[in-house]
């Protein structure tokens, strides 16, 4: 017999299902994540007040330093609040699934969840490949910056080549975790669905 | 305009569950065109990078730097939009969820045990809840929701392109004309960044009305069926969610008069301080109006989890 939910690829359980790790992540970090961010954007700027001050001064070792260290300051803060997104979509997936699984369970059927979809495994790997990107670029303004303040020479003859290079890094990464995003969103969308033919399968067997 | 924007939202009630409305497929299509554009900036990047350090090429590095900027800008907004297509999705199919749980409910609900409380407020896991006979009024901060979601995207969305057209402008007077490429670069960085903040502002107000589905939905599903219609009571995270979007909005508004001030200076030094801070500043307004929206979706799961914590009561106890 076709059911409602036949086109979707799903588990069943007898008992409630465990908490799948990214979901339980999600409801763990986005948190810590979202106080991250904050932390970043906070120091980010208060370092770009100063090398304002330093510019008008005229003092270019300090321009230099912090012209990698504030970008490196504030895209720990895009990082980390593109990964509270993320945590807190993955979250919100966990609740579907649990809340879905316990219906069920009250309904006295039988318990169907979904396998997790293409977009919800394109979620995962976009995520931490855009996570991966910001904190290498993130990393190296650091390096870079570190070298300009200890008086390497190489390190200030290139400085302006780091930070295009790394500008564009962010930039990549930034998109790509946007991307993830969407997909997790996506994923909300095929959950939503599943679980509206879900329930009227249910209530088709009463 | 309201009801025509409600009509994107707000599927008919009966609705076939099964139909896939395509807002996946498009906001997915139209987010991997703006990775499309995100690509040819990283490349510029790389061009440009290259370039640096050959004489006389200073000209070119900087007319590649400003249309990679602007590109960049569209880009990302383009990303936005794509996720903007997908949250629509997620409301219509909020919709359709209310429709089958209307259904279902009284076929699964208990008959009812014991006194419910009927009106006045009552603590769950997840908040304080109102108790009400029925489905609770909507916010005012929902009703500007529904109704500015869709003009904050598409004037933020215009705001992005029109700075791209100017970052052009930019990039050709680098060297022939250099105050006025100055002042264009001045116009493409504050108008791109206020129309990315209205884009974020613009999901926000997506999120505000996903949560006004969720609340709405909630009492139909609840007063329909004949049980005291519980709705959770604002939670700090929707407090702090509103004041975060605010503030990034004000921020958002400052460096755009802030860039537009500088294009008055005669003095290069006054003008190199300004955009030294200006830059961070543009991107804090993204910064802050982002932790709204993480704020909004930490909203939305935990109403989610009182949803479904009612949803059980209902079928276990019947009130």
């Amino acid at each position: 017999m076709t059911t409602a939910t036949a086109e979707f690829s799903t588990q069943t359980h007898e008992n409630m299902p465990e908490e799948m790790l990214p979901h339980k992540a999600g409801r763990k970090l986005w948190l810590p994540m979202l106080l991250m961010a904050i932390i970043g954007f906070g120091v980010g700027i208060v370092l770009a007040f100063v090398r304002a001050d330093a510019v008008n001064s005229g003092d270019a070792e300090t321009v230099a330093v912090l012209g990698q260290l504030v970008p490196g300051f504030m895209f720990i803060g895009f990082a980390t609040v593109f990964a509270a997104i993320a945590f807190a979509v993955a979250r919100i997936l966990g609740v579907f699934r649990e809340g879905g699984s316990g219906m069920q369970k009250m309904a006295g059927s039988e318990i169907k969840t979904l396998e997790m979809p293409a977009t919800g495994k394109a979620f995962m790997v976009l995520m931490v490949l855009g996570m991966m990107t910001l904190v290498v670029a993130v990393v190296l303004h650091f390096i870079v910056g570190g070298a300009i303040a200890a008086d390497s020479a190489w390190a200030v003859d290139n400085a302006e080549t780091w930070s295009i290079a790394l500008e564009g890094a962010r930039r990549f990464g930034v998109s790509v975790y946007l991307l993830s995003i969407a997909f997790g969103l996506a994923t909300i969308i095929t959950v939503l669905r599943f679980q509206s033919l879900r329930v009227r399968e249910i209530v088709a067997a009463k | 305009m309201t009801v025509a924007v409600d009509r994107i939202t707000k599927p008919a009630a009966n609705a076939d569950p099964s139909v896939d409305f395509g807002h996946r497929k498009l906001g997915l299509g139209i987010g991997a065109v703006g990775l499309l554009i995100a690509v040819a900036v990283a490349i510029l990047a790389i061009v440009a990078a290259v370039q640096v350090g050959d004489a006389g090429q200073e000209d070119t590095i900087g007319r590649i730097l400003a249309i990679a900027f602007g590109l960049n800008t569209l880009a990302l907004a383009t990303l936005k939009v794509g996720i903007s297509v997908i949250l629509i999705g997620i409301l219509v199919r909020l919709w359709i969820r209310v429709q089958g749980i209307k259904v279902a409910l009284p076929l699964l609900k208990a008959p009812a045990q014991g006194d419910a409380v009927l009106v006045g407020t009552v603590d769950t896991p997840y908040g304080t809840c109102e108790v009400s006979e029925h489905e609770p009024a909507e916010l005012p901060i929902h009703k500007m929701a529904r109704t500015l979601w869709a003009p904050m995207l598409g004037m933020g969305y215009m705001l992005v392109v029109a700075g791209f057209v100017v970052s052009l402008v930019w990039a050709g007077n680098i060297g022939s004309d250099p105050e006025l490429a100055a002042d264009t670069s001045a116009w493409t960085q504050g108008l791109q960044f206020l129309g990315e903040a209205m884009v974020l502002a613009g999901i926000s107000f997506l999120l505000g009305s996903i949560l006004r589905g969720l609340r709405q939905g909630g009492g139909d599903v609840q007063e329909s069926i004949g049980v005291p219609v519980q709705t959770l009571q604002m939670p700090a995270t929707a407090k702090a969610f509103i004041g975060l979007m605010m503030a990034g909005m004000v921020l958002a508004i400052v460096q755009f008069v802030g860039y537009i001030a500088t294009t008055t200076f005669d003095n290069a030094i006054d003008v190199a301080t300004w955009f030294t801070w200006l830059g961070p500043l543009r991107e804090l307004s993204l910064g802050l109006l982002l932790a709204g929206i993480v704020l909004a979706l930490a909203t939305i799961g935990n109403v989610l989890g009182f949803q479904f914590w009612r949803i059980r009561g209902i079928v276990t106890t019947g009130n």
